[in-house]
């Protein structure tokens, strides 16, 4: 009976939707930490030679995981779908889902692109001139921690269409979060100015406490879609509770909702 | 889901007991404060961390600090706070005129210090000391700089207290402290950066 | 009394487009044959020094119509309209990818006619900058291979007595996607079906591509003229 259920679930595209948001998550992170070894990024006060050195000692990891999010990148477009959605849900005006899901498309372009393409050119050719590697480098880890402006200001919208909100799609504190991801974008500016250092592309507060939050507010938005998704009643008022875990209850709700 | 325990709208000066209330505005705000003085602690700690590692080069940056201009930037700070407590208890009496004016001077000390500020950092700027110049300054420009950062925000929250204020119908007790929590917190963070850059020596 | 709707005029752009596309993928002399990743970098310069204007002018047309699918994918979007969706997800979904998918081509356009503005650059430099035009241009497919599984996933979703694409064009759009994986890791090698001018990462792709674009055309506008009969008949 539940099975038959599940398969005609209204929400079934939400869920597509969300699961495939795990796995993008998942394996962004694992190809950029394990993989590819990119993330603690590489030392920007690298010598070239010592840059040559760097790529030739991810070499295949660099190529093979940089593949892996050539091919299985476009799943990011699912975070931007729901998170459009649950935008599109509150009592605000579309144009603030529109403009998130503007921004958010855009910022797959330097969120992977770009540092795909600079590092498999990189290690591609073993003997190129250090001098170029390194300007790929550079390249590559600009783009990719120091494009801030989508970010910046998508988690403003999002910030501003939950303080606005009537329909309670997410509590507020999740809002000052959005606060402390977009003031995240503004901490790592001074990685375009330093060499080395705290400040650094890959120093301690450029990087690695900036990720920490980025990591806590990712983690925060995606169990929170998960709650949206299960409380959505596919109404346009505030949208209720989420739904008790017993399983009577649920098996009348989805009786109810098929 | 805002709810207002205190009373809402103009007029109801008697308003019921605050028992069923625990924080001062919204319980979000203070999840906030939370999190962000967190985030400024391990700022702080990689500062005290590595001004440990170079303490000469450090004390040599902080000498070119002018310490009665960030005494004064505490002062102007402090005022608009006590400013916007006091703004909050007129609000709760229901007294909206008054509680506006001190907004406004809240608003007001905002924009001295700000002042305050630019002037600091333009001399430090024409000595030659600038974000990238030395072991002490990146720290103190990122310090002031995102400090800042956070008092323009502030600037569009007392707005928001404003906005509050003066539209009788949209009156809430709670948005209203909830602002003003904000604007301590901005206030707070000032007293640590000032005690860490300036006096720790 | 037909609603001027402007659909069939977006439509229409669709097979000029392709002509103009075909147009500049045959003047560029880089792709008949595809140039080979094995090239020195003297070899490389010869190459931009020797064909200068074509490659520039193929570029030039690229670059400004490489955006012109974005009109043909919302039409798609607005025809999943009428699947028996119950959210906008999938729409979503499209829409996010389809704005960063021209973004990877003209990317590659960009380096392609850089590399071509000054030819008597240095050759490794030269040579960089072809090699990030062709991994671009060959490993930027995500976006594209995204478009046809949501496409596939929302007409496999769309349960209902007229479907608005038939179960085939799923099939079809997995197909193409599958077929567009292998060009992914073309950064991988320089020679073989991998390397960016081998068998699957340049063949296959590019010949799915092309026959993503006919086949998707030709099922739009038979939806597309669905569409409006079923409006003249309602009106």
């Amino acid at each position: 009976m539940t099975r038959r259920a599940r398969w005609t679930d209204p929400k079934r595209e939400l869920w597509l939707a969300w699961y495939a948001t795990v796995a993008f998550y998942s394996l962004y992170a694992v190809v950029f930490f394990l993989v590819t070894r990119t993330q603690p990024p590489g030392k920007p006060w690298y010598t070239p030679e010592q840059v040559a050195g760097w790529f030739a000692g991810r070499h295949t990891g660099l190529l093979v995981g940089f593949a892996l999010i050539f091919v299985l990148g476009g799943l990011s477009a699912t975070a931007l779908a729901l998170i459009t959605y649950s935008i599109r849900r509150m009592s605000v005006s579309r144009a603030f889902a529109y403009s998130y899901l503007i921004l958010y498309a855009i910022a797959a372009v330097p969120g992977f692109l770009f540092i795909c393409v600079a590092m498999t050119v990189g290690t591609m050719r073993p003997g190129r001139d250090p001098a170029v590697l390194r300007w790929l480098y550079d390249l590559g880890f600009l783009s990719f921690s120091g494009t801030m402006g989508v970010f910046l200001l998508g988690s403003l919208i999002w910030m501003t269409a939950i303080l606005l909100d009537r329909n309670g799609v997410f509590p507020k504190w999740f809002a000052y979060l959005n606060l402390c991801n977009a003031l995240t974008e503004v901490v790592v500016a001074p990685s375009w100015l330093f060499h080395g250092g705290v400040l650094a592309w890959n120093g301690t507060i450029a990087w690695w406490i900036n990720v920490v939050v980025f990591g806590i507010y990712t983690g925060t938005f995606i169990h929170l879609l998960r709650q949206v998704i299960l409380r959505e009643d596919f109404g346009t008022g505030p949208l209720p509770a989420a739904p008790r875990r017993d399983s009577a209850h649920r098996v009348l709700e989805e009786v109810m909702a098929s | 889901m805002t709810t207002t325990h205190t009373g809402a709208g103009a007029g109801i000066a008697a308003a019921s007991p605050t028992t069923t209330r625990h924080v001062p505005g919204q319980p979000d705000m203070w999840f906030f404060v939370v999190f962000e003085s967190l985030i400024f602690t391990s700022y702080f700690c990689v500062y005290l961390f590595n001004r440990a590692r170079h303490e000469t080069a450090f004390l040599q940056g902080q000498s070119h600090l002018v310490l009665w201009l960030g005494v004064l930037d505490t002062v102007v700070l402090l005022t608009s706070s006590w400013a916007v407590a006091r703004s909050i208890q007129h609000a709760r009496a229901g007294h909206h005129e008054a509680a506006t004016r001190a907004a406004l001077l809240t608003a007001a000390c905002g924009v001295v210090f700000l002042a305050l500020k630019i002037v600091e950092w333009t001399r430090l700027i024409h000595m030659g000391k600038t974000f990238t110049s030395g072991a002490f300054f990146p720290y103190y420009f990122f310090l002031t700089g995102i400090h800042c950062v956070h008092l323009l925000i502030g600037f569009v929250v007392l707005g928001l207290l404003l906005k509050q204020l003066s539209d009788p119908r949209r009156r809430s007790q709670e948005t209203v402290e909830t602002c003003a929590t904000y604007w301590h917190t901005v206030d707070f963070f000032w007293v640590l950066i000032f005690a860490l850059l300036y006096v720790v020596r | 009394m037909h609603r001027t709707t402007g659909e069939q005029v977006i439509f229409w752009t669709l097979p000029a487009v392709a002509v103009v596309w075909l147009a500049a993928f045959f003047v560029f002399p880089g792709f008949l044959p595809p140039m080979s990743p094995t090239w020195s970098p003297a070899r490389v310069a010869a190459f931009y020094q020797d064909h200068t204007s074509r490659v520039r002018y193929s570029m030039i047309l690229f670059n400004w119509f490489c955006v012109a699918l974005i009109p043909i994918l919302m039409l798609i979007v607005e025809r999943m309209r009428h699947m028996a969706h119950r959210t906008p997800i999938m729409r979503y979904c499209v829409i996010g990818v389809a704005g960063a998918a021209p973004i990877a081509f003209l990317t590659s356009t960009v380096f392609w006619m850089v590399a071509a503005f000054r030819p008597d650059r240095a050759p490794a430099l030269t040579q960089l900058y072809n090699d990030l035009a062709w991994i671009t241009f060959t490993c930027g497919i995500p976006f594209l291979a995204a478009i046809c599984v949501f496409l596939a996933l929302s007409i496999y979703l769309d349960q209902q007595d007229r479907p608005v694409f038939g179960r085939w064009v799923a099939h079809f759009n997995v197909l193409v996607a599958v077929a567009l994986v292998p060009a992914g890791f073309a950064g991988l090698t320089l020679t073989g079906a991998f390397a960016w001018n081998g068998l699957l990462s340049f063949w296959v792709k590019n010949v799915a591509i092309a026959v993503w674009i006919v086949v998707m055309g030709v099922v739009l506008g038979r939806a597309t003229a669905r569409q409006d009969e079923g409006a003249e008949v309602r009106a």
